[in-house]
């Protein structure tokens, strides 16, 4: 009895299979595109009503003070999260899909990378632009800061948009490399994993504490600026994308 | 379809019966095998292998690019091979389960003539 | 004719258990093979293995000549569709209908289309909100209009009604008639898929207790009924699959009987019935059960 292989992988088939996988992703883009900049909206919304009420209420000085104040706001954070959420979902719950329809780890890793990357330019644009319109309208014409804020600001808008890159990245990946987790091992894995996780934060605040270091923890983040931290995490971005590769080389869909 | 005996041997007979009684004369087409397969809801393979059959018994003979066709004097060659079994399939249980009843061979003889009437 | 799996000594551990247990096998192309067994007989781990989807513990699979773990060469021509099998959140049935074709090269939309008619399946329903029986319709059908090369069904009927279930024998049928593929079905309905298949693989707490043409097995059991002296003395020294009985009445099943045999059975005023391959399968399963029983 002879074996016969009635297969064949034509030159292209490779990126053809990777960008299938990403367009797999894609292929509902409500939730991954549109929903979050409906949230973002709404957000931007419900500040804008806080900034222009207090400018109404308030004095000149109470609001420089204000606006000193504004200058911290959280808000645009929520987006860097929802991608981190995003990643997670994407990787426990396409992984599974895609085995289903007979995709190789390694493609499915890979295109799931290729997705990881189109949004995080594609939200980069986003918030390149937001950041923009609001240091040119001085935060809206009412010194509100949501996207232009202090922990992102870097002299140019090219810049400004790597930052952003970068920090989309390392959320989107740390996410996936989590799932990875998730999907390698399970419940028992995830525990294991954030018990270390834990232990290491811990770990590493009572080294700073007992050295008496943050100063120098302070001055590190002061003198690298947003932009240096940025490329910084790069390499935890990168480390975060080999692992989660890795560990879903043997992963199965347990059910 | 009988589950105590091969579903090839029940194709097989099927259409030796239909031969018989005339539904498929000499020299015409026999349904293809995936007919055959859609109809009783078996496997093709299964139901080429009952066709296979009378094709190796001389039942049936294959038309290149058209199909199965029922072979000249098929039907006589079916009936020969049945009254060769007539005897031991049919005759010889009927003689057996009369005896264990207690009915003469005289009363079977009529009861047979009784059906030939009806 | 060619292999196009072949399995040698294959063995999967979960922790002490051996869910697949030294198993080897060689499954041929263009043919409807039943992969039949009880629930927990290693059926859809075995199926896991042969798609790459689980790695073995020992031994070795070729799929289309090569080890199909990773090599997506070989898994484009593969579709496995299994009961529990997860969709992403949203994704609505038209999604899957959409992006199924990019991994299926010989996907049939006018197929898929007809199918989600028979099948009555809302296009634009949640994968999330639709009835067990919509769900299992899905994933027959995406096993269906894929046309691959090798197909795997592990259990996807649960869920349908036995309507549904008689449209997806029917279509799949039709489809293999008109163009063949090899097709696994596995499942624990064995005689509603028995017409179907072409050869039987059984097996049981992870061995294969059974590797043989469907034809071979149909008619390869009888049961003999009468009084139990008379039951016995007919059976003699025959093997025995099963045996039962109820006052001075016996029930006995064995191996398969020639006409002779049959006449001779007639004769002794015993009656003989006919075993379905469900029966013939699970006798068989329980007699396995039994000497692993008394080996232990």
């Amino acid at each position: 009895m002879t074996t016969t292989t009635t297969t064949h992988t034509e030159p292209g088939g490779e990126l053809q299979r990777i960008l299938n996988v990403t367009r797999l992703h894609l292929t509902n883009k409500f939730p991954m595109m549109v929903l979050p900049l409906l949230i973002l909206g709404f957000i931007f919304l419900v500040n804008y009503l806080i900034w222009w009420l207090i400018r109404g209420v308030t004095d000149p000085q109470g609001a420089a003070d204000a606006t000193q104040g504004m200058q911290f706001s959280g808000a645009s954070s929520f987006i860097f999260i929802y991608m981190l959420v995003v990643a997670v979902q994407s990787v426990n719950l396409t992984f599974p899909f895609a085995l289903g329809y007979s995709v190789t780890r390694r493609d499915f890793y890979l295109g799931t990378s290729v997705m990881f990357v189109l949004l995080s330019g594609y939200y980069a644009v986003i918030m390149t632009v937001m950041a923009g319109l609001e240091r040119a309208t001085n935060g809206w014409g009412l010194g509100g800061g949501m996207f232009d804020v202090i922990y992102f600001r870097t002299d140019n808008l090219a810049l400004q948009f790597v930052l952003f890159l970068l920090t989309f990245l390392f959320f989107f990946f740390v996410g996936a490399a989590t799932a990875a987790v998730y999907v390698r091992w399970r419940a028992n894995g995830m525990y294991v994993f954030f018990a270390i996780l834990t232990l290491l934060v811990i770990g590493l605040v009572a080294l700073a504490t007992y050295t008496e270091s943050w100063p120098q923890v302070g001055a590190w983040f002061a003198t690298n600026g947003a932009l240096g931290v940025a490329l910084w995490s790069l390499t935890v971005t990168a480390l975060c994308a080999l692992t989660g590769f890795l560990l879903i080389r043997k992963a199965t869909p347990k059910n | 379809m009988d589950e105590s005996r091969p579903i090839f041997v029940q194709i097989a007979e099927q259409i030796e019966n239909d031969i018989i009684s005339g539904a498929l004369p000499e020299e015409t087409q026999v349904p293809s095998t995936n007919e055959f397969a859609a109809f009783y809801r078996i496997n093709p393979a299964t139901a080429g292998k009952g066709v296979n059959l009378l094709v190796d018994a001389g039942v049936l003979y294959k038309k290149r690019g058209i199909g199965m066709f029922v072979a000249e004097g098929a039907r006589a060659a079916i009936v020969a091979n049945r009254l060769g079994q007539f005897q031991s399939e049919y005759v010889r249980p009927l003689v057996a389960e009369a005896a264990k009843l207690g009915i003469t061979q005289a009363q079977l003889a009529d009861m047979i003539k009784r059906e030939g009437r009806q | 004719m060619t292999a196009v799996v072949e399995v040698t000594g294959l063995t999967k551990t979960f922790g002490s258990l051996n869910a697949v247990d030294n198993v080897s096998f060689t499954v041929e192309q263009n043919k409807i093979y039943g992969l039949l067994g009880r629930n927990g007989a290693g059926k859809t781990t075995l199926m896991q293995l042969l798609t790459a989807q689980d790695f073995p513990t020992r031994g070795s699979i070729r799929v289309f000549g090569e080890n199909p773990v990773e090599t997506a060469k070989v898994l484009q021509n593969v579709c496995f569709i299994k009961e529990s099998q997860k969709y992403p959140d949203d994704f609505q049935v038209k999604h899957v209908l959409k992006s199924a074709p990019w991994f299926f090269r010989n996907w049939d939309a006018e197929y898929a289309e007809r199918l989600v008619h028979d099948f009555r399946l809302p296009a634009n329903r949640r994968i999330k909100k639709l009835s067990r029986g919509q769900l299992s319709s899905v994933g027959v059908i995406v096993g269906l209009a894929s046309r691959a090369p090798l197909t795997f069904f592990d259990e996807p009927y649960l869920g349908l009604d036995a309507v549904a279930r008689q449209i997806f024998y029917d279509r799949l049928l039709e489809d293999y008639a008109e163009h063949p593929r090899t097709v696994i079905l596995s499942t624990h309905l064995i005689d509603e898929v028995s017409n179907l298949l072409e050869h039987v693989l059984v097996i049981d707490e992870g061995r294969i207790l059974l590797d043989e043409d469907a034809e071979n097995v149909r008619g390869s059991a009888t049961t003999v009924v009468g009084a139990r002296t008379a039951v016995d003395t007919f059976v003699g020294r025959r093997e025995v699959l099963h045996r039962e009985g109820i006052g001075g009445l016996a029930s006995v099943t064995i191996g398969a009987l020639t006409p002779e045999e049959r006449r001779e059975a007639a004769a002794a005023g015993l009656e003989l019935s006919p075993v379905s391959l469900q029966q013939l399968i699970v006798r068989k399963t329980n007699t396995s059960n039994q000497e692993f029983e008394q080996s232990a």
